[in-house]
């Protein structure tokens, strides 16, 4: 079917997406939404796994207080820079929607594929070139200016690479709207009959809300980048007041796009515990029209309080105060689901899976990381917080805690589905311990770090400090460690995992109902859908050691209103 | 339901300023597992706003935590019963907790939204004192003229920060007093504070202090961007501004316009240049063909025009100024009488703000100007 590779289909198993073809070309040019969610999948690790690296090291230097001699300031500032531009424009943003929605949304809508391949190829292109224009970034001095490449600091002194980088973001941008305009057509068009909005998977409602502000909010970060590049390069004034611009201008853009882009992070998370609460605990999802629509809520407010960024940065208190008052509308929808996937364990019949561990860790994460924004919403206690290490464990709660905890759970999820494999279970929840655990020494000292004072960005501190360094970087190695093991489990599994059935955890959504791994096309005939949460028609099967969804049933439960 | 808001508000808002820890005078409030010593007047009010939606947080953590592990033991999954018959909606419930925090969060912004408005308003009494932050350091400047590099505030008043950046974005934190601000090249940002206990010393009698950091990255050095505060009581801070300002005296007269010069100048940077280029007043460079200050003030023949004609007319044995020193000097003290072509009667005086020795430091720099670079640090002969 659609792919670039035309060569004769001759020496190929058919039988499913990961042998329909073989050899590199097979992938490098495939058109198959599996394929290139799995490429995805595996570029995303490799920079997780950079950035994790950079993450060390910073941790690492802050054992001492003073200078060591293997990493002068410079180093460490290039260190904390790199991570937090890897982490954000490489791997959060484009790992749930790039690698699990790639795979995943089609096969949920039962369509064979998204409704513009080729762009999809492309998308995952740009990635690789916005990756190759920060490596080589790296080759022409580093960049130093923190992931949020404030003015006039980028434009008058920043690193050698700072340009591109800042080229290669742009290109990044890109990447992400073409990957949004993809997937909201592909929502629009390609439902199968009888899905109708309120019975589409929550996953497919987050990554919509999520691909309406990649393609509304990201544009605004290209033009802002390209304009620190033109002034940068061509000392045209916009944003330096030696030249006449205007710094504080330079954050109203930034954030108006970095804000709405915290929530492109954390709603494809929510929307993956969304499905991991309701398949684990073979129950119908609680209060679906409210999660459905806190998603959609969250996406619209998410444009509207990018200024609680700026509470110290000049900008006029009337807008501060703002500013302030509309955040809070924000927490709300938030609040709403975490409400909602607890409802939803009630009465459940609850299966503690791997995934489902991280489904748990995510709701203890991220309710942590929503009660601490809080105190930073709030006006006058944001003064004493900003800028600390408060917001440091804040931030790494939700987009670290919640956003990739929700992506490393979706990936346990899904992974017999990808993969047609079976993961060591027990090794499975020691890593998703070990992650648990290391997380919360490393990010929950922070807080009081941050409370006590000690600013952000920081190569040398207070002795006082100390202790609570110690600590947050002992708890970095153990999560390191968990990130570790489950790296050999989950590649000891493709080699040698157990044959994984259909449907291992029970769920009833379309994904479920094609082989494991899917077939190229994913379904011979478009398959009839009805309440993907509603379990009634699924029973197990012991004889396929899996669940199976007796589809007349369920249909025909939908049409009856039952499961409800 | 506008009244249940008001009341809540009402009660929560009596109770912030009825706080008996708020009662001043009590000296600064001690570090806690959260917070660090409060030591201003803000530091009481914002310390209950952090512990009031600290206790709200616990609640919900509590709440949301502890029903999650009791259902996940409760209905754990026995065999392989796969179908769980629970609700899939309740309205009531749902608009329950759809509603309930969004009034907590009213209230929570309400509270945050006084404090920041008394953030925000400086007292007209504030006693101001100037600062300016570059890559890595400050300089503070108080109303006399005096300097410092760490920063010295007068106890039980209030004291207002006006404050720019030479280079990048820098950020102003004290901690203990829990004010921050950013401070921003091209515009001025002002923040004020009051602590009412001097800082006092330690047994060992050294001078306590209180940490101010620079908390917006700047560059290599930003970590070492902090400073100290001390708080002194008013005999002693007065004490210590008049002291201060007598800086210059200490400064050996062969060394007075290479070191005191440009600290002088960087008052005149503001209008005046050193190369040239237009500002608000004459360049100290050569601008108009006629040389630098120095050069088109004691040439005989200058072509440098003032009030009109040649400046030369007005300086001279029987003219009047008996000599270019006089001349200059008369331009610090009285700008106003002889206006140089080209520009209007802008320059205020500096009478009462420059004692002799300093004119003598600056027109010890206008004689030497090209032992200056165009930023006015001295680099000597060359």
């Amino acid at each position: 079917m659609t792919t670039l590779d035309t060569r004769p289909i001759h020496d190929e198993v058919p039988g499913n997406y990961l042998t329909f073809r073989r050899g590199l070309l097979s992938w490098l040019l495939t058109l198959d939404h599996k394929r290139i969610g799995v490429m995805y999948l595996v570029a995303v690790l490799v920079s997780f796994f950079v950035g994790g690296v950079m993450a060390l090291l910073v941790r690492t230097k802050l054992l001492w207080p003073g200078e060591v001699s293997w990493m002068t300031a410079d180093e460490y500032n290039k260190a904390f820079t790199l991570h937090g531009a890897i982490m954000v424009f490489l791997v959060i943003i484009p790992s749930i929607p790039g690698a699990l929605g790639n795979f995943v949304l089609p096969i949920m809508l039962g369509a064979k594929d998204v409704a513009f391949p080729r762009l999809n190829l492309f998308s995952f292109y740009l990635w690789v070139l916005g990756a190759a224009c920060a490596v080589y970034s790296l080759l022409a001095g580093g960049f130093d200016t923190g992931w949020t490449f404030y003015t006039p600091y980028s434009s008058q002194f920043g690193a050698g690479g700072t340009i591109p980088v800042l080229v290669g973001v742009f290109i990044l941008g890109f990447s992400s709207i073409f990957t949004g305009v993809n997937f909201i057509v592909t929502i629009h068009k390609l439902r199968p009959p009888g899905m109708t909005w309120f019975r589409m998977p929550l996953f497919l409602w987050a990554l919509y809300a999520t691909a309406v502000i990649q393609v509304l909010a990201t544009p605004v970060l290209g033009i802002t980048v390209a304009m620190l590049v033109i002034e940068r390069a061509f000392n045209i004034g916009i944003f330096d007041p030696a030249m006449g611009g205007d710094p504080v201008l330079f954050q109203h853009f930034f954030w108006f796009y970095s804000h709405p882009a915290v929530y492109i992070m954390i709603l494809p998370g929510m929307g993956i515990i969304s499905e991991i609460i309701a398949v684990h605990s073979h129950r119908h999802i609680f209060g679906f029209r409210f999660i459905a629509f806190s998603s959609i809520a969250i996406a619209i407010f998410s444009f509207l309080v990018w200024g609680h960024h700026m509470f110290t940065s000049g900008q006029s208190p009337l807008m501060n105060v703002l500013f302030s008052a509309i955040t809070f509308s924000v927490a709300i929808p938030s609040a709403v689901k975490v409400f909602n996937w607890l409802a939803t364990l009630y009465k459940g019949s609850i299966s503690l899976n791997t995934a489902m561990w991280y489904g748990l860790a995510f709701i203890f994460l991220f309710t942590i990381g929503g009660l601490t924004g809080i105190p930073l919403a709030v006006l006058s206690t944001d003064i004493h917080l900003h800028d600390t290490y408060f917001v440091v464990a804040h931030f790494h709660y939700v987009m670290m805690g919640s956003a990739l905890i929700a992506m490393i759970g979706g990936l346990h999820h899904w992974w017999p589905k990808m993969f047609g494999v079976m993961f060591n279970e027990t090794w499975g929840k020691i890593a998703c311990a070990l992650v648990f655990i290391g997380f919360n020494m490393t990010f929950f000292t922070q807080f009081m770090l941050g409370s006590q004072g000690m600013p952000r960005r920081y190569y040398l501190y207070q002795p006082e400090f100390q202790i609570y360094h110690h600590i947050s970087t002992g708890g970095s190695y153990i999560m390191g460690l968990g990130f570790l093991i489950t790296a050999i489990y989950l590649i000891h599994s493709l080699f040698a995992g157990k044959k994984a059935p259909a449907n291992p955890w029970g769920g009833a959504s379309l994904e479920w109902q094609c082989t494991s791994p899917p077939p190229h096309d994913n379904f011979a005939t478009t398959p009839r859908v009805g309440d993907c949460y509603d379990f009634s028609a699924v029973s197990w099967d012991e004889k396929k050691q899996g669940y199976v969804v007796d589809a007349e049933a369920h249909v025909a439960a939908a049409h009856h209103g039952k499961g409800h | 339901m506008t009244h249940l808001v008001t009341n809540l508000m009402t009660t929560v808002l009596m109770q912030s300023s009825t706080d008996p820890a708020l009662a001043a005078g009590e000296g600064p409030t001690p570090k806690t597992f959260w917070l660090p010593e409060g030591a201003s007047t803000f530091a009481e009010t914002n310390d209950w706003v952090f512990n009031f939606i600290n206790y709200i947080n616990y609640f919900f953590f509590f709440l949301v935590v502890g029903l999650m592990f009791y259902f996940v033991w409760k209905y754990r999954q026995k065999g392989r019963e796969v179908y769980a018959r629970g609700p899939s909606h309740n309205t009531v419930l749902e608009l329950g907790w759809t509603i309930i925090p969004t009034l907590i969060v009213v209230v929570i912004f309400f509270i945050g939204f006084r404090g920041f408005v008394s953030m925000k308003t400086v007292p007209a009494n504030a006693y101001q004192i100037d600062v300016t932050a570059l890559r890595y350091g400050w300089v503070f400047k108080y109303p006399n003229g005096a300097t410092s590099e760490d920063l010295y505030v007068p106890a039980g008043k209030p004291v207002k920060l006006v404050m720019r950046s030479e280079d990048v974005l820098h950020s102003l934190y004290i901690r203990d007093f829990r004010v921050k601000q950013d401070v921003v090249p091209g515009r001025y940002t002002t923040m004020w504070f009051q602590a009412d206990n001097p800082t006092g010393q330690n047994e060992k009698g050294e001078d306590k202090f209180h940490h101010l950091f620079c908390t917006e990255f700047c560059g290599v050095g930003h970590s070492n961007m902090n400073r100290k505060v001390y708080v002194l009581n008013e005999m002693d801070f007065n004490e210590w501004v008049v002291e201060q300002g007598r800086w210059l005296d200490k400064i050996p007269a062969e060394e007075l316009y290479s070191k005191a010069g440009p600290k002088l100048f960087a008052r005149c940077a503001g209008c005046h240049t050193l190369d040239g280029k237009a500002g608000t007043g004459p360049s100290w460079g050569n601008y108009d063909g006629s040389g630098n200050i120095w050069e088109r003030t004691a040439s005989a023949t200058s072509t440098h025009k003032v009030d009109g004609k040649s400046i030369s007319e007005l300086i001279g044995q029987g003219k009047k100024y008996e000599n270019p020193e006089s001349y200059l000097r008369a331009s610090i003290l009285n700008p106003n009488d002889h206006i140089v072509e080209g520009y209007g009667p802008a320059m205020p005086t500096f009478r009462g703000q420059l004692n002799d020795k300093a004119i003598d430091a600056l027109i010890g720099m206008m004689r030497h100007l090209d032992e200056f670079d165009a930023k006015g640090n001295f680099v000597g002969k060359k």
